[in-house]
């Protein structure tokens, strides 16, 4: 009788019910490609968005149970390959995909996330070089995180070994890869800055693949690089291997082995620098002795000094035999430390390094030792004797005896008058004082058995001619 | 002049520029004899200072490990110890 008694008339229940379940039969495991859009991460955790291709829409869930494993960060635009289930609920009727996986497409998600991590921590700074510390000239105890059984610490103990480099390296063990690695390799950094005796720490491991490699891109690692108050060496992977670790550290070693010839290169070339030094400073003070020597060469050949040129050559020459003997001493100081060092180095290359290193630091020091007290006691010598030699040259200059109230006495030829037997009651003599010279009449000669005395006088006509001293000397 | 020489002495960096310093005052020339002296003194103490720390020669290798009590103490480590991995 009814037009709808054969009919099956649904409820809106029944009706969506029905629809959950051959919808959710049907799709229970599917792969969807499409781009994220109104993406939202709600406080409970979960994420809610849209999928959508150039005609078509689809809405998406993805539960806090399953995002938290993600390792990139689903932003709007983002293409991705999801993995799920379609879900309908049934109070609004709506359906949607719940994603128990998804992927970038394009780039691995562990790329993504690498990118999306840097560009965070580039925009925050952490990578800025200006923060950038150089490393110490010359480190004494350098700290190592890495694992103690990896390749990394074998390369870095062997290029360190061959470079003879002389310092005290710290390991601070720790897993490198796997759930936990970025936990203790971060301890590890912080572990090494509660100590105040470590120059610089490495962080090192060695080659894989971007997973192997991923504890060095997580963030916690990054942030304990930048805290350091010690410079840090990140030393992971192969040359084309980039982590983050590699942007916030203060160097970025392309291998571990490059990392370990970078703690220890310096040190020859500081060794080249030291020695070129010491060569200067020599060069440098017999260039100053000589100086000294030829001022007091052109102030010996001065006429005025004919008052004792026997005396002045003596004093010349020991001036000069001392001021050899002070730059000779300079050079064999410096030569002899060098022949030292080179024989040291010889025999060094033969025998046992640990054995030799204390024989040898103790060979040098007594060496150096003796030669620097050996020094000092050469130079205080002659150095008096230096002082003595002038002071005497002062001291027997004519110009000294004038300016104490003597005068020289000469007469018309020019002749120094050392007897007064010589002139005679009338002649004219001319008398040096320290400034100037006086033209003087003889009015009288006394010769008595000691010196002679002649008196003089200066005529009120003659002229009292003023000359400098140094005319005098130049005379 | 003792206790400048002391405190330019305390770490290598330092120990180095003040050499080049005294090398370059010394080739500069216009010196009294005795400043020169004291000079050439000095510099000869500091470049002994900087040859002996880079004759320090503490080739040690050592691995923290923690104890019982959690506190990490130094133990020697050789290359041996290193497995292949």
């Amino acid at each position: 009788m009814d037009l709808f008694a054969e009919r099956k008339i649904y409820t809106v229940s029944e009706l969506t019910a029905e629809i959950k379940r051959t919808l959710e039969d049907r799709y229970r495991e599917i792969w969807v490609q499409g781009e994220i859009s109104n993406f939202k991460h709600h406080s409970s955790g979960h994420m809610y968005f849209t999928l959508k291709d150039d005609q078509a829409q689809v809405k998406a869930a993805c539960f806090r149970n399953t995002n938290r494993y993600l390792k990139f960060q689903p932003e709007d635009g983002l293409e991705v390959l999801i993995r799920g289930r379609i879900s309908l609920y049934e109070p609004r009727g709506d359906y949607q995909i719940l994603a128990d996986y998804m992927m970038p497409v394009g780039l691995g998600s562990l790329q993504l996330a690498f990118e999306q991590l840097k560009e965070k921590l580039r925009r925050e700074g952490l990578f800025e070089a200006v923060r950038k510390r150089s490393l110490p000239l010359l480190p004494r105890k350098i700290g190592i995180v890495t694992s103690p059984t990896g390749a990394a610490i074998c390369d870095m103990l062997r290029i360190l070994k061959r470079r003879n480099a002389s310092l005290h390296v710290l390991i601070y063990p720790a897993k490198v890869q796997g759930p936990g690695a970025a936990e203790e390799i971060a301890a590890g950094v912080r572990y090494f800055n509660t100590r105040n005796d470590v120059d610089v720490v490495i962080l090192g491991r060695g080659g894989g693949s971007m997973e192997d490699l991923w504890a060095f891109n997580e963030e916690i690692v990054a942030r304990v690089i930048f805290k350091s108050r010690i410079p840090v060496i990140s030393a992971v992977g192969h040359e084309v291997d980039f982590t983050i670790a590699d942007f916030v550290a203060d160097l970025r070693a392309p291998t571990p082995s490059a990392a370990a010839e970078m703690v220890s290169g310096a040190r020859e070339d500081l060794r080249a620098t030291v020695q070129s030094l010491r060569g200067r400073l020599a060069q440098a003070m017999r260039l100053q002795i000589e100086k000294r020597r030829s001022s007091l060469e052109r102030l010996s050949r001065n006429r005025a000094f004919e008052v004792a040129p026997n005396k002045v050559r003596e004093l010349q020459q020991r001036f000069d035999e001392a001021t050899l003997r002070m730059t000779q001493a300079a050079m064999r100081f410096v030569t002899r430390v060098r022949h030292g060092e080179r024989v040291l180095q010889t025999r060094l290359a033969r025998v046992d390094l640990n054995q030799v290193i204390a024989r040898k630091s103790n060979v040098l020091a007594r060496l150096e030792q003796s030669l620097a007290s050996d020094m000092r006691a050469r130079l205080k010598a002659e150095r008096s004797r230096l002082e003595l030699a002038v002071g005497r040259m002062d001291a027997l200059s004519p110009l000294a005896i004038l300016e104490r109230g003597y005068a020289i006495c000469r007469d018309p030829q020019g002749t120094i008058l050392k007897d007064a037997t010589a002139v005679s009651r009338g002649d004219k003599v001319d008398v040096r004082l320290t400034r100037g010279t006086i033209g003087c009449l003889v009015e009288s000669v006394e010769d008595t058995s000691g010196p002679s005395v002649a008196s003089v006088s200066a005529p009120s006509e003659n002229e009292v001619s003023l000359q400098g001293a140094d005319r005098l000397a130049r005379d | 002049m003792e206790t400048n020489t002391e405190m330019k002495l305390k770490d290598f960096e330092s120990a180095l520029k003040s050499l080049e310093e005294i090398v370059s005052q010394l080739e500069g020339g216009d010196l009294a004899l005795d400043r020169a002296l004291e000079l050439f003194e000095e510099g000869v103490k500091i470049s002994r200072f900087c040859n002996a720390k880079l004759e320090e020669a503490e080739r040690k290798v050592e691995m923290l490990t923690r104890g019982g009590d959690g506190r990490l103490t130094e133990t020697p480590f050789t290359a041996e110890d290193a497995g292949e991995a």
